[in-house]
């Protein structure tokens, strides 16, 4: 029985197991390197591997390429850096969430699914105002959700620069989402988390926001002296000096002649609080929103009060804990001011 | 053991080790976990905060609104290259406001700063 050598394997076996037919004295044959033995096929081995890895390797990055809608359409030529430009939430239950923010303020939503991922961008009148992700929160983690504001920047990759020579962590590097733009995620020197977006379709547009929009954004911050440095190194904002009592500090930050922010100490004798970023909704009338948000399962934090423009501001939290803030904002130019 | 076993796990223990490097490698670029943040599935993030925060507490004299329109910047505030940690506006800039027109049209005047850029 003659024996032969797999030229790729070194194999050795006989021809008559190989199947190989041969048409005289099989001990004729001697040792060769030329055969290749049965069942034996590199080239397709290979290839399987190779598309393997590939795909191993393709799947994390598939995973981040989901599909969202931009936040301005059509495009805009508008850039509005230091911005509030959108907001995402996300919750354990993205359909007790959809149906607490309908119900008050009328948004309505289009579903985007991508694998395991739920993703509900709202609407109100056609304009995007928010995204809802949806995520389980393990009971031990003991975690609740939270709105996260993204501001507008030119290059996020700069702005992450800048944001870490200036004492902030980075908490989700740069990354780009089709469609969307690119963005990071970061918590300020006093622990306060923000993202920053820079739109693929522009910025929206510098108007005031109708009822049910996001209207305003504050900082409750230990330290807003210096976190007003921060955000002013990154975003280049005018600060302005608001009256405040002893013992706290109210600044006002502003970019294109525009308020975009204030920034405010966290009340005194609250052990638990912690600085954080909150965002208002325009509401016509935060007494009846307030009832509203309770009777749809949410919870009042700040009762309704008078604040500095003369119309009623309270927080609240929705269904699952997150806050947000009810801003009264009148329609019409006002020069009255209740101090 | 069959050679061509061996080299199918060859093969194979070189795939996982690869497959595990790209894992471990996605881990490090795209860092979940942090403070009150995880990953939100690939899309984004997952901003929570632990529970039990407390988000109340503001006293009477708590305000977080802008002023509406006018200027109500205080006499003595702005101008000071000073002592503060960040850079006051200067004092002939007035007191923004947020965007007074609406979406649908309206004036175009901007209700807070007496200056354009």
């Amino acid at each position: 029985m003659a024996s032969i050598k797999c030229i790729y394997c070194n194999f050795v076996g006989t021809i008559e197991k190989q199947g190989i037919t041969f048409d005289g004295k099989a001990s004729d044959i001697p040792i060769s390197r030329s055969f290749k033995h049965k069942g034996h096929y590199p080239f397709l081995r290979q290839v399987f591997l190779v598309i393997l890895l590939g795909i191993a390797c393709a799947m994390p990055v598939m995973a981040a390429q989901i599909q969202l809608p931009a936040i301005v359409e059509p495009a805009s030529q508008e850039h509005h850096v230091g911005k509030l430009i959108f907001v995402e939430l996300v919750t354990p239950d993205i359909a007790v969430a959809k149906k607490f923010y309908a119900g008050l303020f009328g948004w309505t939503f289009r579903d985007i699914q991508d694998g395991e991922t739920k993703y509900a961008e709202a609407f109100l009148d056609g304009h995007p105002v928010a995204g809802l992700i949806h995520k389980n929160v393990p009971a031990s983690q003991h975690r609740q959700p939270a709105w996260l504001s993204f501001f507008a920047v030119g290059d996020v990759d700069a702005a992450k620069n800048v944001a870490l020579q200036n004492g902030a962590k980075i908490l989700f590097e740069p990354h780009s989402i089709p469609n969307r733009g690119r963005e990071a995620v970061f918590a300020d020197p006093q622990g306060a988390v923000f993202a920053v977006l820079a739109s693929s379709n522009g910025d929206p547009p510098d108007v005031l926001a109708a009822p049910g929009e996001w209207i305003w954004i504050s900082l409750i911050t230990s330290d807003p002296e210096t976190n007003a440095a921060f955000y002013q190194t990154l975003f280049d904002y005018e600060v302005f000096e608001l009256p405040s009592s002893a013992g706290a500090q109210h600044l006002l930050l502003a970019s294109d002649n525009y308020a975009r922010a204030s920034v405010n100490t966290l009340p005194a004798d609250r052990p638990n609080a912690h600085p954080h970023w909150l965002n208002y909704i325009r509401v016509k009338d935060t007494v009846k929103m307030t009832a509203k948000v309770v009777a749809l399962g949410g919870r009042v934090l700040v009762k309704p009060r008078i604040d500095r423009h003369g119309g009623k501001v309270a927080v609240v939290a929705d269904p699952f804990g997150a806050p947000f803030g009810l801003l009264e904002w009148p329609d019409t130019e006002s020069k009255e001011v209740t101090k | 053991m069959n050679i061509i076993l061996l080299r199918w796990l060859r093969w194979l223990a070189l795939a996982f080790v690869l497959c595990t490097l790209t894992v471990l490698l996605y881990g490090c670029i795209v860092p979940g976990g942090g403070y009150g943040y995880d990953d939100g599935g690939g899309i984004g993030g997952a901003y929570y905060e632990p529970f039990g925060f407390d988000y109340g507490g503001w006293g009477p004299d708590y305000q977080v609104a802008p002023y509406r329109g006018g200027d109500h910047r205080p006499a003595s505030g702005g101008g000071h290259a000073s002592a503060h940690a960040y850079r006051s506006a200067p004092a002939s800039h007035s007191m923004p406001s947020i965007p007074s027109h609406s979406r649908s049209g309206g004036s175009r005047s901007r209700s807070g700063g007496s200056r354009s850029r």
